[in-house]
């Protein structure tokens, strides 16, 4: 059924549709409509869930992580400054090898405050196990949620599900929101093999000593590389039932590019206008989003990227004392590959400013004019 | 006289309390209370170690290590997941040192109170951050030695039971292990109660507190029979029932016997037990008036 | 330890603490060890008094009665008699003394002997071994107890009674209000049923010969009391107005008629004399006690005191009697002298001195001496008496100088306690069982009683001690009816629960309660520590109430 609503909608209907039994969460800026709506569905009874009202997003991801190591399926959405004051618990939530899905609406960090988009919240988190899916449509956001639980459940990781706060969050779109009887099919009811049970009483997350703690992290570095396949395995099966797939990467107009713009998110879709546009000028100039950052997909990367003269990478966020850390990751998958293009990194965006098809232009001039890549950090829209 | 103690055991020998540990019989006594069907969520505190290390366990029962802030938060979780599974008669148990319930844990059991959320939230209170290695937290009563205050607290310990009262809870209680049938009873009445029930358990560490292990029971005793520990339950934030000492005052020489037979207060000049003694007089006549107060 | 395969996808625990033998942590070990408690180490004749009070203080007291009554009566056959006369040192030695009143021991003793009586409990012994013959000189409280004892170990013995009827100043010397004369004989014929032979109005030395009665018999005990009359030694003793206070409570006892006057002055200040004069208050006389100490230093037993002032009689302290006046053969008064308190004499009471011209007179009709009596051993060989005319014994108290002569109660000790003679009784029966198998008696452990600072009070409330019914005053002040009520068996039980049980576990569950390793187990009402866990942390051994649990060192 087709509806016109915005992102922070799309991921309270994903949450309802995977029908999340417990949500906890703590409104913030630019998130408040995910919970407002989610509570409202609670209201109707069209999704049967216990909201707790929590006092902040710490109490918010302990209460989601109370909820499913006793069995149920959980929900949380946070941004910035929440997703932040969480951090302790991310980790806890990924060691404890918890499904939790967790919608983030990327925001800047404060000092100053800021209620506009760029990645650093998200990609703070990146180290702490969880699988990040980063979303350039509302559709795309709907369809990630239900996906997530998929993964999730499969290979006991939790998920994010990333979006652009404004960009994306309050911009409205149709959306088609699948029917839940299908999802019911797809996405079958969370039946842990491990939770709080009299009848099989276990203690949870005792002190681990070297003895074990080496084999128990390596298990979840192991799941990570099962969630690869898992997410595309997903993905694969979401095509079947609801006839809308997106790939881990997806490669856009890449035959032949000289140039090939790495992207994630927003800056996907006005990046494919910009393509489509120089395409026609016959440009060989293609462009790669990355919807799966971790697991980081380096081989689907590596081989998409392999053939091209020059790699642009576009990151909406600053990895203070590196650069960009979309790029970092690309450099690091060729590192020991014979076949390296020229990898270019730009930063754009930051704090919401704007990224409009110029600014995507300038990238494309900046790299086209220079024919080594350096590690230097490029500016793209800053006043210098 | 012979106390009516449920015999089943909850708790396995072999776990890592320190001999006379106080907080150790508070679990095996706590359990005993609400029974088979209870899951227990414990925050970093001593019995994050005492439990045993992986992959053993003493409490026989469900049982959740989880951070140290989060007992109150993940409690709340653990609660609405276990009610929409249809598991309602499964009692909580959310169980705190002082750390958990006074300082760091203290947002999210007032975040769970205000909600009433449904579970029983224990802080067995050593009165220091034991685990740790002895460094004063709020629960720390005033004149006491801890390694962060070397010379005594300056500070009189916080007032966790007017706090959760504050809250309008439907129960909360004090008690101790030294008097284990007030415990167990409290136990039993908080069970059948829906909400937010809150027990503040005063237990002995015999290595804080720089005692013999073997006046781990005696102490917590004095600590009630002289008011400095009074025995009292608060319902619905405004009933006060006060339990032990009975209306007799508090008893000067216990209050300075308990101090002098604790190396933790032996840094305190007759100055400063004579303030106590004043202090816990005050206090238990405070508590004696809000006893008196009629409210509709 | 886990293979990667093995490990599950987290920290979770499936195993329990149980592998962790905990044990190895200790420095010292509790032990289970049951120490004496003052009131058995005080009783003379050994009762286990806290294990049949342990037996009536629970709701099963009914049940356990019997079990209570033959625990008692395996050392003492007389509880309905000494829970009447006895002087109770136990309850003087019970620890409860130090904290609020002590334990009511010897009104639980009646309830015991009653109840026994009214039940007609009866005991079973083994049989007889007719290879030994005993005899035993003296049917008084020593005598029966040795006779009851022997009994017990398989003996039968012979009592010789001078007198015509067993007992001894049970049955001549105690008032009936005091001690009803149908429980004294109920009591000393259920010992003779179970086989003793008593041969009465046979006095040794008179109608038999003690040499004969070496030859006859492989054992003698000799227990013949303390029946001399002993002289004031002052002017007018010899008037018929004079009338030794065991001469009256005999004469009394056999309901035989007494001349007395109407003022009648008893001179002491023990249980004889609080007998005499409670007896002669009865036949509607008045008695005045004249006593040379203070009330502190009387030796009577202080109930029979407080009675006696409660019953109006009249004390006169601190003076002594000096001469008899009498006019025309018949007693007008007793010349008195003041006394004062000196230094403490070889009893440790202080010693009376007179003060100089302090006489005073007291107008009398009839006097009536109280100052014990002496010992008569003329009938037996010297080598077997004192200086003094009582029994030459050893050390141990019993054995005389002649192997299979033994010797006790007052007859050896002079006057003293009934208690005291059935303890004599009961050690010269061992002792002779001893002697006659040829068997060496092994010397018993001291140990040492528990002392009230050891025991733990935070467990007991305070409670005043349960007074029995009395007699009301105006029924007593007429008739012999027995003045103590005793308790009832609410009584019983209430009292019965305020002991302490010193020394003793009774299964309070403290050790179980308190231990934070659930080390203390309890297997078919045992109790036990399972040394595999135990820290050694002693929280047992400082709340047992009763310091029934040592500390002890590990060894390493």
């Amino acid at each position: 059924m087709k509806e016109v609503i915005s992102g922070n909608h799309a991921v309270s209907y994903g949450a309802m549709l995977s029908r999340a039994q417990v949500i906890s969460a703590y409104p913030i800026t630019p998130q408040t409509q995910i919970v407002e709506m989610l509570s409202e569905f609670c209201r109707t009874g069209q999704l049967k869930a216990k909201f707790i009202k929590v006092e902040s997003e710490h109490s918010a991801l302990a209460a989601c992580i109370g909820a499913s190591i006793a069995g149920a399926r959980a929900f949380t959405a946070t941004s910035a400054q929440g997703l932040a004051l969480m951090h302790e618990l991310i980790h806890w939530a990924a060691n404890g090898r918890l499904p939790l899905v967790m919608a983030d609406v990327n925001r800047s960090m404060a000092p100053g405050w800021s209620i506009w988009t760029d990645q650093n919240d998200s990609l703070s988190q990146r180290d702490t196990g969880w699988l990040q899916l980063y979303c350039e449509s509302n559709q795309e956001v709907v369809d990630s949620i239900i996906q997530a639980y998929r993964i999730a459940e499969t290979i006991s990781l939790p998920v994010m599900v990333v979006l652009d706060a404004f960009v994306l969050s309050h911009t409205s779109e149709a959306v088609d929101i699948p029917s839940i009887k299908l999802v019911d099919k797809f996405l079958p009811p969370y039946r842990p093999k491990y939770k709080m049970d009299l009848n099989h009483p276990l203690a949870f997350g005792a002190l681990v000593t070297p003895d074990y703690n080496f084999e128990l992290k390596y298990k979840i570095q192991e799941a990570m590389e099962q969630g690869l396949i898992t997410a595309q395995k997903v993905d694969k099966e979401f095509k079947r039932f609801f006839g809308r797939s997106y790939g881990i990467i997806e490669p856009y107009k890449c035959n032949g590019a000289e140039i090939i713009l790495v992207t994630s998110g927003t800056i996907t879709s006005t990046t494919r206008d910009v393509i489509d546009e120089l395409r026609k000028q016959n440009e060989k100039i293609g462009l790669l989003k990355i919807r799966l950052f971790r697991p980081f997909p380096a081989e689907a990367v590596v081989k998409v990227l392999e053939d091209c003269k020059k790699v642009a990478v576009i990151d909406r966020n600053i990895g203070y004392g590196v650069g960009g850390i979309f790029c970092q990751e690309i450099k690091a998958s060729f590192c020991n590959y014979r076949k390296r293009p020229q990898i270019f990194g730009y930063i754009t965006g930051i704090g919401g400013r704007d990224v409009t098809p110029d600014t995507i232009k300038e990238i494309i001039q900046h790299s086209r004019k220079n024919n080594k890549a350096d590690n230097k950090i490029n500016y793209i829209g800053l006043r210098k | 006289m012979k106390f009516n103690i449920p015999q089943e055991e909850y708790v396995y020998s072999g776990h890592l309390g320190c001999p006379g540990c106080g907080g150790a019989l508070a679990m095996r006594l706590a359990l005993k209370a609400l029974g088979k069907k209870t899951m227990v969520v414990l925050p970093a505190c001593c019995w994050s170690i005492i439990n045993g290390a992986f992959p053993y366990s003493a409490v026989s029962l469900p049982l959740f290590h989880t951070a140290f802030e989060t007992a109150g938060s993940v409690s709340s979780g653990i609660r609405a997941a276990l009610d929409i599974l249809g598991k309602k008669d499964i009692t909580v148990l959310s169980w705190a040192g002082d750390g958990g319930t006074f300082d760091i844990g203290l947002q999210a059991l007032s975040g769970a109170a205000e909600r009433n959320d449904d579970f029983i939230h224990i802080c067995y209170d050593n009165e220091a951050y034991m685990n740790t290695g002895i460094q004063r937290s709020s629960a720390t009563p005033w004149g006491a030695w801890t390694t962060t205050t070397p010379t005594i607290k300056e500070q009189p310990k916080k007032n966790m039971m007017e706090i959760m009262a504050a809250h309008r809870i439907p129960y909360a209680a004090t008690a101790t292990v030294a008097y284990p049938d007030d415990f167990i009873r409290k136990l039993k009445e908080a069970k059948q109660i829906k909400g937010t029930r809150f027990i503040h358990v005063l237990v002995c560490c015999p290595p804080g507190w720089k005692c013999l292990s073997e006046h781990s029971i005696k102490l917590t005793r004095m600590a009630v029979d002289s008011g400095i520990f009074p025995l009292y339950e608060i319902k619905n934030g405004l009933k006060y029932t006060l339990n032990k000492p009975h209306h007799i005052p508090p008893d000067d020489k216990l209050v300075r016997l308990y101090l002098k037979s604790q190396g933790r207060f032996s840094n305190l000049t007759e100055k400063d037990i004579k303030k106590i003694v004043v202090t816990v007089q005050q206090e238990w006549h405070k508590l004696v008036n809000r006893e008196r107060w009629v409210y509709i | 330890m886990k293979s990667l395969m093995q490990l599950p996808p987290t920290a979770i625990s499936t195993e329990t603490t149980l592998y962790n033998k905990t044990g190895s942590w200790r420095n010292f070990r509790p032990v289970y060890k049951n120490r004496l408690p003052p009131c058995n180490n005080t009783c003379p004749s050994c009762e286990k008094i806290q294990g049949y009070i342990d037996l009536l203080n629970q709701s099963t007291i009914l049940s356990n009665l019997r079990k209570a009554w033959d625990l008692l009566t395996a050392n003492n056959p007389f509880p309905a008699i000494c829970g009447r006369v006895c002087f109770h040192p136990c309850e003087e030695s019970c620890n409860r003394n130090d904290y609020d009143e002590p334990i009511g021991i010897r009104h639980i003793e009646r309830f015991i002997g009653d109840a026994g009586l009214n039940n007609s409990f009866k005991w079973k012994f083994p049989g007889i071994n007719k290879a030994y013959k005993i005899a035993i000189i003296g049917g008084g409280p020593a005598g029966l107890a040795c006779a009851y004892h022997l009994r017990r170990l398989g003996y039968q013995s012979t009592i010789f009674e001078s007198d015509d009827r067993l007992g001894g100043l049970l049955t001549q010397g105690i008032p009936s209000y005091r001690l009803p004369q149908n429980i004294v004989r109920a009591e000393i014929n259920r010992i003779i049923k179970s086989g003793i032979k008593v041969r009465l109005n046979t006095r040794i030395g008179k109608n038999y010969d003690f040499e004969k009665l070496i030859s006859k018999y492989n054992a003698i005990f000799i227990a013949i009391g303390a029946h001399r009359e002993r002289k004031l030694n002052i002017a007018g003793e010899d008037n018929p107005s004079v009338i030794p206070a065991f001469r009256l409570l005999y004469n009394l006892s056999r309901k035989r008629k007494i001349n007395i006057g109407y003022r009648v002055g008893i001179i002491g200040g023990g249980n004889a004399a609080m007998d005499a004069a409670r007896s002669v208050l009865r036949a509607g006389k008045k008695p005045i006690i004249i006593y040379r100490r203070t009330e502190n230093e009387m030796p009577a037993i202080t109930d029979e005191i407080h009675e006696a002032k409660e019953e109006g009689i009249e004390f006169i302290f601190l003076a002594a009697p000096e001469r008899i006046i009498i006019r025309n053969n018949k007693i007008v008064a007793l010349e008195c002298i003041r006394m004062k308190l000196g230094p403490a004499d070889k009893s440790g009471r202080r010693k009376p001195i007179p003060i100089r011209n302090s006489n005073f007179q007291v107008k009398l009709d009839t006097i009536i001496p109280a100052i014990g009596e002496e010992v008569d051993t003329s009938f037996l060989p010297d080598f077997l008496r004192t200086g003094d005319n009582k029994i030459k014994v050893s050390d141990n108290g019993i054995s005389t100088i002649k192997r299979g002569i033994f010797a006790g109660g007052d007859a050896v000790t002079g006057p003293k306690t009934i208690v005291e003679a059935l303890g004599a009784g009961k050690k010269s029966a061992n002792l002779i069982h001893h002697y006659l198998k040829k068997k060496t008696l092994a010397s018993a452990e001291t140990e040492k009683q528990v002392a009230f600072e050891e025991l733990n009070m935070a467990y007991f409330e305070h409670q005043p001690r349960t007074q029995p019914s009395k007699l009301v005053l105006s029924k007593r002040l007429h008739s012999f009816r027995e003045v103590s009520q005793g308790y009832d068996i609410k009584q019983v039980s209430h009292e019965s629960n305020r002991c302490f049980s010193c020394g003793v576990c009774n299964k309070c569950d403290n050790c179980f309660v308190f231990c934070p390793d659930m080390s203390v187990v309890k297997k078919n009402g045992k109790y036990e520590y399972n040394y595999d866990y135990c820290k050694g942390c002693a929280i047992c051994v400082v709340e047992c109430p009763r310091n029934a649990i040592a500390l002890i060192e590990e060894e390493k």
